[in-house]
């Protein structure tokens, strides 16, 4: 619910043409983590709703965990492919070494931080001073305790919302389709409409290294571009969310990373 | 949202409202609900067994567990508790099966989720002025959740925007068949749904009123307090307005809840019709002010500070109607303080002196009126006062300055 915000700025912010499109910034320095790496998934929030004739979503319990289950089994082929050691928590006290109160509020910042990122990267809001520096954010001290409380090298947030158009919408268009023949040409109601982001945290210095979106929407209902609820449109999402991390500028260009702290301004 | 409307001719504006009324089956004017009519929906231990209430649940999940968790809330245990045995009192059949946060929001709300959990704020806690008030409001979100407003309202919703959504393409389609431009009419339809949808939720408040009346006269609070909350509302608006040079907002076709004069009004109708003479109902003012007490400074304190004198005045003259005290006297002169209009100094020094004689004055009181003691030349007294404060608060933030004072 409270994550409902940060997901209807981002489907405004690209337009609702019927493909999928993705868009990743890094951390001018970052390097897709590689070899034996340890990353902590925090509660992977997913829900699939089938998208009512009129328009609204309607949330499906079924399916949201049928997702669910999916997302977290192709996340952890994926990881496992990579190296790395991947933990995927579904509950705030699932975490040894800190307390649910510890890992809410680094979720909670986390998802401000995202906020400001989808502001000032996706949404046009651009920063001056933010200029050619990648993906400059942080979460601070507090990504860097749970590290250290942890264990962990990375900390990833992950979202998936999808909706199935259904029966009714599906006629709707139909419907609208139909009306070519007579002069009301109304196919594009909107359908399937997924909306998928993850952030990458540095647990060792609490940067926001990597975020990437993706949306796949059509206009036409049924329509789909990949089914969170079946293994394959699972697998297909998160390789495109996470598939393919392009490391940062610099780290690209081979600058070597200097250990004395950079200057900032 | 509906600006284009603006383009309709008069005469199809009137025809098409005409219509779309006829359609809705209602004007705005909302019948009263009567209390017998109130039947609860739901048994204990509910669970949801269709496919869109399951999946409305499911996504309460995650909400109730942010809420539980959120640094807002006040989670002293002797008022939670309190808050914990009242909604078990006036549930219902649900009674059980609540659970109910407390908030620090310094405002006048409350309100139920789908899956049975409550949020109060803190703000409701101070303008109540006894339990059966309380008691009313918990019922009222309780009635929400007996009545299945929130299935309810999304399965509306859902039929609605369905119809319109068909109706739109049906006269776009069937309209080019014909050769004419129904797009005015789309737009009037879209309207009359939205306003549609206000009023199944207006209905739905008037529901919980009724239920909520019913609730608490069953479990022995006089039912004519829930009627009482409005017309205290309404004052409280009225005193806020009036301060601020504007009028109160009364009711319109885009509300949610029905105006508050009409709640006030339909819940005296319920109280007279639900009291049954000779049985002895209780208010409970005096374990209400038991319970809320220790937080009744803070409530007092988050009130003054949302520089809205004209409320805050009204609510502490209100809470005074049942007695002055020094608390009330003491944050009085807060308002006045913090107005700081001419004479305003004159009116919180008058409130601070009040408030010392009353055993129960908070230290702050006797420090405030320490320093406009001080401020009058009465340096003797002010000095007196600030040993007191002192006394009271040794451990004072401030009381290495109030020390230098005291002299």
């Amino acid at each position: 619910m409270v994550k409902r915000g940060l997901g209807i700025a981002l489907a405004a912010s690209v337009a609702l043409s019927g493909c999928v499109q993705t868009r990743q910034y890094a951390d001018v320095q970052f390097t897709p983590p590689s070899g034996d790496y340890k990353l902590l998934v925090l509660r992977p929030d997913v829900t699939v709703g089938s998208l009512t004739t009129g328009g609204m979503v309607e949330p499906r319990a079924d399916w949201t965990d049928q997702a669910r289950h999916s997302i977290v089994e192709a996340l952890r082929a994926q990881q496992a492919r990579r190296g790395g050691k991947i933990t995927i928590v579904e509950h705030r006290n699932e975490v040894p070494g800190v307390t649910a109160q510890e890992l809410a509020d680094v979720e909670r910042l986390n998802y401000v931080v995202d906020q400001s990122i989808v502001l000032h990267k996706y949404l046009g809001d651009y920063l001056p001073t933010k200029r050619g520096k990648g993906l400059d954010w942080t979460l601070g001290a507090d990504a860097v305790k749970l590290g250290q409380k942890t264990g962990y090298d990375y900390a990833l947030f992950l979202h998936a919302e999808d909706s199935v158009a259904s029966g009714g919408r599906i006629a709707l268009g139909v419907l609208g389709l139909a009306g070519c023949f007579i002069g009301f040409c109304a196919p594009n109601v909107g359908g399937q409409q997924q909306l998928d982001y993850a952030s990458l945290v540095d647990l060792k210095t609490g940067e926001v290294v990597w975020f990437n979106v993706v949306t796949a929407g059509s206009e036409i209902p049924g329509i789909k571009f990949g089914d969170l609820r079946t293994p394959e449109g699972a697998a297909q999402m998160v390789d495109r969310l996470l598939g393919r991390m392009k490391p940062g500028k610099e780290a690209a260009k081979g600058v070597v990373m200097t250990p004395e702290p950079q200057e900032k301004r | 949202m509906c600006s284009r409307c603006l383009e309709l001719t008069r005469r199809s504006l009137l025809a098409g409202g005409a219509a779309t009324a006829a359609a809705l089956h209602a004007g705005v004017a909302q019948a009263r609900v009567r209390p017998q009519d109130m039947v609860p929906l739901v048994g204990p231990g509910f669970k949801p067994t269709e496919r869109d209430e399951i999946g409305l649940w499911k996504e309460m999940d995650r909400v109730e567990e942010e809420i539980s968790g959120t640094n807002l809330l006040i989670t002293d245990r002797n008022i939670t508790g309190y808050l914990r045995d009242l909604i078990g009192t006036v549930g219902g059949p649900a009674a059980k099966d609540f659970r109910i946060y407390l908030a620090r929001i310094p405002e006048f709300n409350a309100m139920m989720f789908p899956t049975g959990f409550a949020v109060v704020f803190s703000g409701l806690l101070l303008r109540m002025r006894n339990e059966a008030q309380l008691a009313g409001v918990i019922a009222h979100e309780s009635g929400h959740f007996l009545r299945r407003h929130m299935i309810r309202s999304w399965r509306d919703q859902k039929r609605k925007t369905d119809l319109f959504a068909i109706g739109a393409m049906l006269a776009g389609v069937g309209g080019a068949g014909a050769g004419v431009y129904l797009g005015d009419y789309v737009q009037l339809a879209q309207l009359g749904t939205i306003l549609s949808l206000f009023q199944y939720s207006r209905a739905m408040e008037a529901e919980a009123d009724s239920m909520g009346a019913r609730l608490i006269a069953d479990t022995g609070y006089p039912p004519v307090e829930m009627a009482n909350i409005w017309e205290q509302l309404i004052g409280e608006e009225n005193a806020s307005a009036r301060y601020r040079g504007k009028h109160r907002r009364k009711g319109s076709i885009f509300d949610t809840h029905p105006s508050e004069g009409s709640r006030m009004a339909d819940l005296r109708a319920d109280a007279a019709e639900i009291t049954v003479p000779g049985k002895v109902y209780d208010a409970h003012r005096d374990r209400y002010l038991t319970n809320i007490g220790p937080i009744r400074p803070m409530l007092l304190d988050d009130q003054v500070k949302l520089n809205d004198p004209g409320a805050s005045q009204y609510l502490i003259e209100t809470l005074a109607q049942d007695g002055w005290n020094g608390l009330l006297r003491f944050y009085e002169g807060e308002v006045w303080r913090l107005r700081n209009r001419p004479g305003d100094e004159q009116r919180a020094a008058q409130s601070y002196a009040a408030a010392v004689a009353y055993p129960d004055a908070p230290a702050e009181a006797w420090r405030s009126h320490g320093i406009e003691l001080m401020k009058q030349g009465r340096s003797a007294e002010a000095k007196s006062a600030f040993r007191r404060y002192l006394t009271i608060k040794p451990d004072a933030p401030d009381a290495a300055w109030v020390r230098s004072m005291a002299g």
